[in-house]
């Protein structure tokens, strides 16, 4: 039994245009056991920026509140919004001071540029060596349902509603066949001046 | 064995080593599959005692994982009207759905039914198996075999492979003379009765809804809820266990299938119940 | 040496001043004059460079560094502290580099170097640096240029445009007359030959005066050649 598998998670970001999406399962679990069907693993840094986290459920709350830390600290001493990519930087910098004892998160970040709103999606592995992809990115014990469902439902180009759609069925699809992911989902849609964030309806075995 | 017999098959099974006395021309017999006699034949390791060679495999850090897991959820319980069987439809491979409509009931004949946990081919090929030797016992003796009966040969026969890795938790449950039967039966070659048993990676979850709503008095209705609530409940908990819940209702009359419903439609109409309250 | 004593040299007097600071600014004060202008496209920085005897190779030793292809920097002072400090700001630049994939802004550097100057006021073993850094930068998010002093206290202060070192207050106050806000980089390499001229005892040449200019393009020191061509169009 591997450790990325002890809770389950599934975490998928996808970008459209001018607009990007991020989604997460909301299950908890002891392997079989589902223990809360609430858990958080999507955390907002910034406006315009959203942080996955899948992986083993305390790592990904020590995860999410060591990087609030750092990056409070650089908001502040640099009196600026940090970019997407050097948040990025920023996550894989403290990753990788883990590399002979790593977290095991697989991070998934999703944004929009401060100045230019240009999309941004990108994940790293549990030791912090990011991938910059131009269209999703999954992570998760769902990781390869949802490579599947995104290889065939992504287009290019999609508006913010193309994208909820498109995100959200790749994300239910995925998590319906893994039995340790599912149990609801939340959905968010990051633009230009809206940020919407929905609740899905799902199966919940 | 008559068609056997009319084609001139040997009595005898086909490796025996004494075909080939027979001539050129029954040669080619010894191809016959298996299958095609009465009795199952398995090809075992080529060892002095296949048991204990299969022992090996059977350990926990085993790197020939023979005993894979299968995660279910089944429950059957005895009340005044009769068993109600309920099973969930999940089939895992470790963490991958492989299905969400598999049939753990199996349906052995009219008055007895089986329940799948464990190895899917080992409890389907087993109570296929044991139907057909139920039918040749209502064959031979002219009434129908009892459940006490009929859960002894499956026993018998699953302890004859014990140790080799067969993988199997079954109840069967029936209505003979004795009225209703209920029986564990697993492939360590347990055999016990009760009124209720749940069997699976679920089941202690069903047992948790069973346990807190069961009476013997209770109503047809009632039993129908109860049944579908421990398997929705266990559904919902247990990773390896979802779908749908398949209720069966054994009857002086025989089995009917009472309801087949998707857990996703449950789960919201019980949850809705609960609010109103 | 399991237990050792080590005491800052950098001590209050009982009036409440630090005096070695105020030494430190005396070895600036003394040193050789500096001055730096920010004009709306660029920035320029420049710095005497008088060598004791025509033996000197002027052209091997340099007062303008640059730290990051952005930023670069002169001093007034001490130059074997300046040494240093250069060390320690490039270092700086690289570590910020390492762990955002970016360049340090040269808010950060100025933030950080004067951290590193005021650690030696207040460390055991140590003595302040003995010199006033000007540092030049150009923003490339912000597309604007930045000019900042950075003094051995670690104080440190963002100019439009300043002189340090020897006959600084003339420096300054040339500069408060000439400085207007929509000056172009062209015409504060200028002002900036000007300024150290109002103090220059001999002849100005190309071997003697170092200049650095920072822009969209970058920081760069100018060459000799450059540096005459300027010279050559003022006289």
């Amino acid at each position: 039994m591997s450790i990325m598998s002890y809770n389950g998670s599934a975490v998928v970001a996808m970008k459209g245009k001018d607009c990007v999406a991020i989604a997460a399962d909301r299950r908890f679990g002891i392997q079989a056991q589902t223990v809360s069907m609430d858990f958080q693993k999507i955390f907002e840094m910034g406006p315009r920026l959203y942080l996955g986290l899948p992986g083993l459920a305390t790592d990904v709350q020590t995860v999410s509140n060591r990087l609030k830390f750092r990056l409070n600290l650089y908001t502040l001493r640099e009196n600026r919004k940090i970019k997407p990519k050097t948040f990025m930087s920023m996550v894989s910098n403290l990753l990788y001071e883990r590399r002979f004892g790593p977290y095991f998160v697989e991070p998934i970040i999703a944004g929009l540029e401060p100045d230019t709103y240009e999309p941004f999606i990108c994940s790293l592995d549990l030791i912090g060596c990011p991938m910059v992809p131009e269209d999703f990115v999954v992570a998760g014990t769902s990781s390869e349902q949802l490579y599947g469902m995104c290889e065939s439902l992504w287009l290019p180009d999609m508006n913010s509603e193309e994208l909820f759609e498109t995100v959200s069925q790749a994300l239910l699809n995925a998590v319906d066949r893994d039995a340790l992911a599912g149990w609801g989902a939340v959905v968010h849609i990051i633009e230009k001046d809206k940020i919407t964030t929905r609740t899905l309806k799902a199966r919940m075995d | 064995m008559a068609l056997a017999s009319v084609c001139g098959l040997p009595q005898f099974a086909p490796n025996s080593g004494s075909v080939s006395s027979r001539g050129a021309g029954f040669e080619a017999l010894d191809n016959v599959e298996p299958e095609f006699y009465n009795e199952p034949k398995f090809t075992l390791p080529q060892v002095a005692d296949p048991a204990e060679y299969l022992k090996q495999f059977e350990k926990e850090d085993s790197d020939v994982k023979i005993r894979f897991h299968h995660g279910t959820t089944t429950l059957a319980f005895k009340f005044q009207h009769g068993v109600i069987v309920a099973v969930d439809s999940r089939a895992t491979a470790g963490p991958f759905i492989a299905s969400q409509t598999v049939k753990k009931v199996i349906e052995i004949n009219p008055y007895l039914l089986g329940t799948m946990a464990g190895g899917a081919a080992d409890c389907s090929f087993w109570e296929r198996v044991l139907s057909q030797q139920c039918r040749i016992y209502e064959l031979r003796n002219k009434e129908r075999i009892s459940v006490a009966a009929a859960s002894k040969l499956l026993a018998n026969m699953v302890y004859n492979y014990k140790g080799m890795g067969l993988s199997m938790g079954t109840m069967i449950c029936g209505w003979d003379k004795r009225g209703p039967g209920l029986y564990y039966v697993d492939s360590d070659g347990t055999r016990i009765t009760n009124y209720m048993f749940s069997v699976g990676s679920g089941s202690t979850y069903a047992y948790g809804v069973l346990d807190s709503g069961y009476r013997y008095e209770l109503s047809v209705q009632e039993a129908y809820d109860l049944g579908q609530r421990a398997i929705y409940h266990a559904t919902h908990r247990d990773a390896y266990s979802g779908g749908v819940v398949n209720l069966y209702h054994m009857k002086e009359t025989g089995w009917i299938k009472v309801s087949q419903n998707d857990v996703k439609e449950l789960h919201y109409k019980y949850q809705d119940e609960k609010n109103k309250k | 040496m399991s237990e050792r004593y080590s005491f800052s040299l950098t001590t209050f007097s009982p009036s409440g001043k630090l005096v070695q600071i105020e030494y430190a600014l005396n070895a600036v004060a003394a040193g050789a004059p500096s001055v730096g202008i920010k004009a709306s496209n660029g920035v320029v920085v420049a710095t005497e460079k008088k060598q004791k005897s025509v033996l000197y190779d002027e052209q091997s030793v340099h007062k303008v560094e640059s730290m990051t292809k952005n930023i670069g920097m002169i001093y007034s002072g001490m130059g074997p502290d300046y040494r240093v400090l250069v060390r320690k700001a490039r270092k700086i630049a690289q570590q910020y580099y390492l762990i955002y994939q970016e360049q340090i802004p040269t808010s950060q550097l100025v933030q950080r170097v004067a951290t590193v100057m005021q650690e030696y006021t207040q460390s055991g073993g140590v003595r302040p640096f003995g010199v006033s850094l000007l540092v030049a930068g150009w923003d490339e998010d912000e597309k604007k240029p930045y000019l900042f002093q950075c003094d051995p206290s670690g104080a440190y202060f963002a100019w439009k445009a300043t002189a340090m070192g020897k006959n600084f207050v003339n420096g300054k106050t040339f500069l408060e007359k000439r400085y207007n806000e929509d000056l172009e980089l062209e015409d504060a390499v200028h002002t900036a030959i000007l300024t150290l001229k109002e103090s220059f005892e001999g002849q100005m040449t190309e071997d003697n005066i170092e200049i650095g200019i920072c822009n969209e393009n970058g920081f760069r020191r100018l060459t000799p050649a450059e540096v005459k061509d300027y010279l050559a169009s003022i006289a």
